[in-house]
């Protein structure tokens, strides 16, 4: 019997958990003053059906694959010096939970940029962008069935550039 | 006294009838006995629509697309990505610069 509701505090929790992704800091910083946010659906998704090769680093890269996997994509963007020093804290707070994996980190000249993914061996389910510059605070999420494979192709395509 | 099977052959009317018959006697030590199991069983499905209840209310409700438009949404998503893959050209120069500094160290070792 504890054994089970050990199990069912840990159903709980990570329901919680699900509730602290993208679209709950959405829910918070979305609607304030001074925050540029953008939130497409799954279903906006289907409806741009085919994108069209997206040039990337000076090269065309077919993301195609990626966008029909996506289910949700936010970005948060602030210069309210306020407004994004809460949303770095709240973002790096979920990044600290350890279900994400740091996958790049970069600084300079007082800018930092991080990315992070979430996921198996196959598929990232989300791939998160935290960057500050200066006073911009920018957030990009992506939630969806992402394969890793492609993901990282695509990553590197970049970095090669 | 009638046992359980004859009792779930009476019609609704008999067991009306019997149940407002003040002759019939209920035995002093007639007890109803649910397995223990059962009332536990209830408690943990009880927990489980709570806890599912309280989390799935807990959860925020899908926001409105920014665009109507797909050709917008696409634009946006077009320039979002940009951001990143500027962000991950500069973590690779990053990763260039801080290679040709090791090479220079390498060199005059």
């Amino acid at each position: 019997m504890k054994k089970l509701y050990a199990i069912l505090i840990l159903l709980a929790v990570s329901v919680s958990a699900i509730a602290q992704d993208g679209r709950s800091l959405y829910a918070k910083y979305s609607d304030l003053p001074g925050v540029e946010a953008v939130y497409i659906s799954s279903a906006m998704f289907r409806l741009i059906g085919k994108i069209p090769d997206v040039e990337l680093g000076g090269e065309d890269v077919n993301l195609a694959p990626i966008i029909k996997s996506l289910k949700g994509f936010y970005i948060l963007s602030t210069e309210d010096p306020a407004i994004g020093k809460d949303l770095y804290a709240d973002v790096t707070k979920r990044l600290d939970r350890g279900e994400y994996e740091l996958l790049m980190e970069a600084k300079e000249d007082g800018q930092v940029m991080r990315l992070y993914t979430a996921g198996d061996d196959f598929t990232v389910r989300s791939f998160i962008m935290l960057t500050r510059d200066g006073t911009e605070t920018s957030f990009i999420g992506l939630d969806g069935d992402m394969p890793r494979e492609q993901l990282e192709d695509i990553v590197l395509k970049a970095v090669e550039e | 006294m009638k046992n359980i099977d004859e009792i779930s052959r009476l019609s609704a009317d008999d067991l009306d009838r019997i149940g407002q018959d003040d002759s019939v006697q209920v035995p002093e030590d007639f007890r109803i006995r649910l397995p223990r199991r059962s009332t536990a069983v209830w408690a943990v499905a009880a927990s489980v629509a709570i806890l599912l209840g309280v989390g799935l209310w807990s959860l925020p409700k899908p926001p409105k697309d920014t665009f109507d438009d797909p050709y917008l949404a696409h634009a946006a998503v077009e320039q979002a990505l940009g951001r990143m893959g500027d962000a991950i050209a500069l973590g690779a120069r990053k990763v260039e610069a801080a290679e040709v500094e090791f090479d220079k160290i390498n060199y005059w070792k």
